[in-house]
């Protein structure tokens, strides 16, 4: 049996609680032997953890190597820099536009879709993208041609996306494979971006609304429908990166329905 | 140019620690525990300009837990089975000051060697909540943003670790903490 107050007792303990919500946990608590004997435990918890856990720090070998990393992650940004100053610029413009629309894309998506979805799919996304990391589950058919993915899927695939190469503007096309997703073949196409994997699924979209932009563990997930499609798209990159890939598929789809 | 260097220098790296503290916790492990802080900063100064706000320290510890994730799994896919046993409790603290008397001194290495076991058999979900709020004194608010789960999450879960231990504690110290 645990009093109802229990949880804001603990909160006053944490100091999460404004000074009038506080004080009426001190009055709850004169009263009730249980949430006294919870402080009791709560204030001899904290003391214990306190006194004899290790609060330990990073050895200094690790410090080293963490500034060697820097240091190498530096000198590889500016080499890819000067390298490519187009894309960058236009990249830029890209990410303003799109994430322009996505932050509004993602807010009525919050207010809208949010409270709908109690489907899988996020967690169906994830599942897929974290297999896939696995040594030789990335890839079926390797290939940075379009004319070659694109019908391997054939057959294989429940539908036919939209395939390219974006090896010029910093994504490039490694494959594809499929999975089951949501009770089909799902169309899987295969993107590195630096040190970023980002599957892109395709698949036909049910009634239900598409997840559009959510994060589970780290990872992002945005989902867009482009044609008769929906796609999603799942990586630890940032939603900027992926949401300029996603712009280069729809202008793609857009070309290609022309 | 050297802007996001000297920028990540000064809100991300004086959290090295924590984000080291944190992997220990996660892992198990104070060697796998290198290794996903290295990958951590490796994500997190690649993914830089995408961190919003100033709350470096929940931004970090939030790529450590996924970093320790994603080892995770790929230990386990390597494996094919869980590999939970074979990582050891946290180890007794190796710096404790000497001792002034050896009795008193082996009852007290038992006893955070004791902790040290009961910390680790929690949940991993209900250790990292508890070591984030109680060790690294963190909000609700940031913790929630490190786990990535509502505020109400962080409270049940953070109860249940507690009352965990609440029901170990006797073992721990022969109950001189009994109702008085």
């Amino acid at each position: 049996m645990q009093c109802a107050e229990s949880l804001r007792l603990q909160a006053a303990f944490d100091g999460e609680l404004d000074a009038v919500s506080a004080a009426a946990v001190e009055r709850h608590a004169e009263r009730c032997p249980e949430c006294r004997a919870l402080r009791e435990h709560l204030e001899h918890t904290r003391a214990r953890l306190r006194r004899d856990v290790d609060y330990t720090q990073a050895s200094p070998q690790l410090r080293a190597r963490i500034a060697q990393l820097l240091d190498a992650e530096e000198s590889a940004e500016r080499g890819a820099a000067r390298r490519r100053p187009a894309w960058r610029a236009r990249s830029f413009w890209l990410g303003t536009v799109a994430g322009a629309g996505a932050a509004l894309a993602a807010s009525l998506g919050a207010l809208l879709l949010v409270p709908l979805l109690r489907t899988s799919m996020p967690d169906e996304l994830l599942a897929a993208h974290m297999r896939s990391l696995g040594p030789g589950q990335l890839t079926q058919v390797i290939s940075t041609d379009r004319h070659t993915v694109k019908p391997w899927f054939a057959g294989r695939a429940d539908v036919s996306p939209v395939v390219a190469d974006f090896s010029a503007e910093g994504y490039r096309l490694l494959g594809g494979r499929t999975d089951p997703l949501d009770h089909q073949r799902s169309a899987v196409l295969v993107y590195e971006h630096g040190a970023h994997t980002i599957n892109v699924f395709a698949f036909m979209p049910g009634r239900a609304p598409l997840p559009g932009e959510v994060s589970r563990r780290g990872f992002h997930i945005a989902c867009w429908r482009g044609g008769d499609l929906g796609y999603c798209a799942v990586s630890d990159a940032g939603w900027e990166e992926l949401t300029a890939l996603r712009t280069l598929l729809e202008d793609l789809a857009a070309r290609d329905s022309r | 140019m050297d802007d996001k260097r000297s920028r990540f220098e000064a809100l991300i790296l004086p959290h090295l620690d924590a984000a080291h503290r944190l992997a220990r916790w996660l892992s198990r492990s104070p060697g796998d525990a290198d290794d996903i802080v290295q990958e951590a900063f490796m994500r997190a100064y690649r993914a830089f300009d995408t961190l919003r706000g100033p709350d470096g320290r929940s931004w970090l510890l939030a790529i450590v837990r996924n970093c320790h994730l994603s080892a995770l799994a790929e230990r386990r896919r390597r494996a094919h089975e869980p590999l939970t046993e074979e990582h050891e409790a946290l180890p007794p603290r190796a710096d404790a000051e000497a001792p002034a008397d050896p009795e008193s001194a082996s009852i007290e290495r038992d006893e955070r060697r004791l902790l040290a076991h009961l910390i680790a058999a929690l949940p991993e979900e209900q250790r990292e909540v508890l070591l984030l709020r109680e060790m690294e004194d963190m909000s609700y608010r940031e913790i929630a943003a490190v786990a990535q789960v509502p505020i109400g999450t962080v409270m049940s879960r953070l109860a249940r670790a507690r009352a965990a231990l609440k029901a170990l504690w006797p073992q721990v110290e022969g109950e001189p903490h009994a109702m008085r």
